[in-house]
């Protein structure tokens, strides 16, 4: 084990007022609650687990076929299928504390009155949490989603009833699609929002040459994965840039070359999603890879090697 | 389930684009049961595409020398790079994965396994269990063509009770695995029909059985994958479950051994 790791300081990071051991994070929707993942590696190990986004009600998600493979990338339409609240809050949180993750609970409504609904009733297990991220960004909802990104002016409310609600770090999820990355981290930022997320997917489709049928059943998906990554870094270097929030960067992180490249552009901290299905321990490897690097490149903290990419360009 | 590396013992062609890959494994050899699969990384280390880890289902298993193999065709990228693996290299896959066959060994029932096209791969895993543990079965297999030729001794040495039926009729006889099940239904009853294959085949095996009595009927499904563990969702299909309710399952996890007659094809 080297220095960095073994002292856990150097690798810390705070959002808002919560504590995160490291800046490795894994991304909403690609590790459920961790539970599976735990077969594969110890998840407390995580900066931070960030679960699959819930709804107040059970979703039952887009129709399948739901994924497509595209060149160093893949499609998803999962259309935020998930169990609803109450089933984090009953058996998935209970898990999660007994493996000892640290908790990012992503949530997501259809509009204002549903993000206060699910705020009300996390209020009680509030102190469990590391962070709440608000999901504003999803492409495969037809309510919701990102058509928050679409008006940025619909942001504003959410992150304030919430904050009014629930005193949990705050972090906005946001969607490329649209150029609305900046105003909308200002917006977020005016009304009580602790960080930025970014980014959730690329809009996209594949269509079967033979059949002339779309290859998912939604028609379009949301792409992740390597194919993004050049997409995501530009989006964290430009936001991170204006210092509006503090930024969690991700998108085709797969290795540590690739986290310490979204730190080094200004993310505080990295999410890994995709990189998981090919690698479950991925996420692992990546924490000791950024330590080792901070060692060889004599960083003692976080802080001093966030942003260098900023500061030379 | 872990993620493992095994060597590879052999990688043999079967037909023209048929392969069986042998590799070494205890962990597998020790823990997975017929049904379940692994998800191979078919890339280099590092390489990025294909991207995701494809799903095979096991084919044999032998635990004297600690060999699993997998039978597989080759259809795209992934598929074509495993059948250039080689002897020696090693093998990145995760495993076992799935819900797999959980058998009822003192039931009294007869079990038939019909499997099309590569479906058979894991029913003759499955068969072999079976066969172990002395039960009856009958093994119907249908193909398109001749391509599974060389796979004939392998379920010869497992049963002797088996029909291979091609739509060419260049091996074995001409014919559908499901039209034999159809005309034969009365006097196989009291059975465990356990089927994999393309969803057509599937579907016409649940209209067969709908007014069919005497039997329980299993079918192994497939969905393209991303996580194979349960994670992410992507690979769900419909069920109608006894309540008459309609859910999502996860092929990966809560499958990929469904009740076949629970199943809504679209
Ligand atoms: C549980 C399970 C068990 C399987 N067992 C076997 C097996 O024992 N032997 C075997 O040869 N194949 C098996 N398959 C199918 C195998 O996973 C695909 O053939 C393989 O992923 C194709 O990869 P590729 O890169 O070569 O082709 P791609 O370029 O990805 O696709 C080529 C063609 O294969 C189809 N395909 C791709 N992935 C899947 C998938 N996951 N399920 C169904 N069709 C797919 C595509 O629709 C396309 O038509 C199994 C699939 C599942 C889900
Ligand atoms: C299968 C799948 C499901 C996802 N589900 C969610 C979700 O529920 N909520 C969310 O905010 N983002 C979701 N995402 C987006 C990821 O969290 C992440 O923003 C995006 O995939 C980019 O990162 P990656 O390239 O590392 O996967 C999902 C992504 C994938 C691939
Ligand atoms: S492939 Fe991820 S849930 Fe089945």
């Amino acid at each position: 084990m080297n220095e960095v790791l073994k002292n856990n300081k150097g690798l810390s990071l705070t959002i808002g007022k919560s504590l995160f051991k490291n800046p490795v994070f894994v991304n909403s929707g690609t590790f459920a609650g961790g539970v599976e993942y735990n077969a594969f590696f110890d998840i407390s190990k995580l900066g931070a687990v960030t679960t699959k986004s819930f709804s107040l009600e059970k979703k039952e998600g887009n129709a399948p076929p739901r994924i497509w493979e595209t060149s160093s990338g893949m499609l998803n339409s999962i259309g935020l299928q998930n169990e609803g609240i109450n089933y984090f809050l009953d058996t998935q949180l209970c898990k999660m504390k007994e493996l000892g993750a640290d908790i990012i609970l992503s949530i997501f409504g259809c509009d204002t009155e549903e993000f206060k609904k699910i705020a009300a009733k996390i209020k009680t297990i509030e102190k469990e949490l590391k962070a709440v991220e608000l999901n504003l960004s999803c492409p495969n909802v037809r309510e919701g989603g990102m058509a928050f990104c679409a008006a940025p002016g619909q942001i504003g409310p959410v992150v304030s009833e919430i904050k009014n609600i629930i005193d949990v770090p705050l972090i906005v999820k946001l969607s490329p699609n649209f150029n609305t990355i900046i105003e909308s981290a200002i917006i977020s930022k005016e009304n009580g929002a602790d960080a930025i997320s970014i980014i959730n997917t690329i809009t996209g489709t594949a269509f079967d040459i033979e059949t002339f049928k779309p290859r998912l059943a939604n028609i379009s998906g949301g792409l992740s994965g390597p194919a993004i990554k050049p997409v995501a870094l530009f989006h964290v270097y430009r936001l991170a840039k204006e210092k509006i929030l503090p930024v969690i960067g991700m998108g085709g992180i797969s290795c540590w070359q690739d986290a310490v490249e979204f730190l080094i552009a200004g993310a505080c901290a990295i999410g890994v999603g995709t990189a998981n299905f090919i690698n479950p321990v991925i996420s692992e490897k990546i924490i000791e890879g950024i330590a080792g690097y901070m060692v060889s490149m004599g960083f003692s903290s976080l802080d001093e090697m966030v942003g260098k990419a900023i500061k030379e360009s | 389930m872990k993620l493992l590396s095994g060597e590879i013992l052999a990688n043999k062609k079967y037909g023209s684009s048929l392969y069986k890959l042998e590799v070494f494994s205890p962990y597998i050899c020790r823990n997975a049961i017929p049904g379940q699969f692994v998800e191979v990384k078919c890339s280099t280390e590092d390489a990025t595409d294909p991207l995701l880890r494809r799903p095979f289902g096991i084919y044999e298993i032998d635990k004297r020398f600690n060999v699993f193999s997998l039978l597989y065709i080759v259809r795209g990228k992934g598929t074509a790079f495993l059948s250039r693996m080689e002897k020696g290299q090693n093998l990145d896959f995760i495993g076992p994965l799935g819900n797999g066959l959980k058998f009822d060994l003192d039931d009294g029932k007869k079990y038939i396994l019909i499997g099309g096209g590569i479906g058979i791969a894991p029913l003759c895993l499955a068969a072999a269990h079976l066969a172990e543990k002395e039960k009856e079965i009958l093994f119907i297999a249908g193909f398109k063509d001749n391509v599974f030729f060389s796979w004939e001794k392998d379920i010869a040495k497992i049963t002797q009770n088996y029909r291979i039926f091609t739509e060419d009729g260049s091996f074995g006889e001409k014919g559908l695995p499901t039209s034999y099940l159809a005309a034969n239904i009365k006097k196989l009853n009291n059975s465990i029909i356990i089927a994999c294959g393309p969803s057509d085949m599937l579907r016409v095996i649940q209209e067969i059985l709908v007014n069919a009595h005497g039997f329980t009927a299993l079918s192994l499904l497939e969905e393209r994958m991303a996580c194979g563990i349960g994670a992410c969702m992507g690979c769900v299909i419909k069920i109608k479950e006894a309540d008459g309710t309609v859910v999502y399952k996860k092929v990966c996890s809560d499958g990929p051994v469904f009740n076949l007659m629970e199943v809504i094809f679209e």
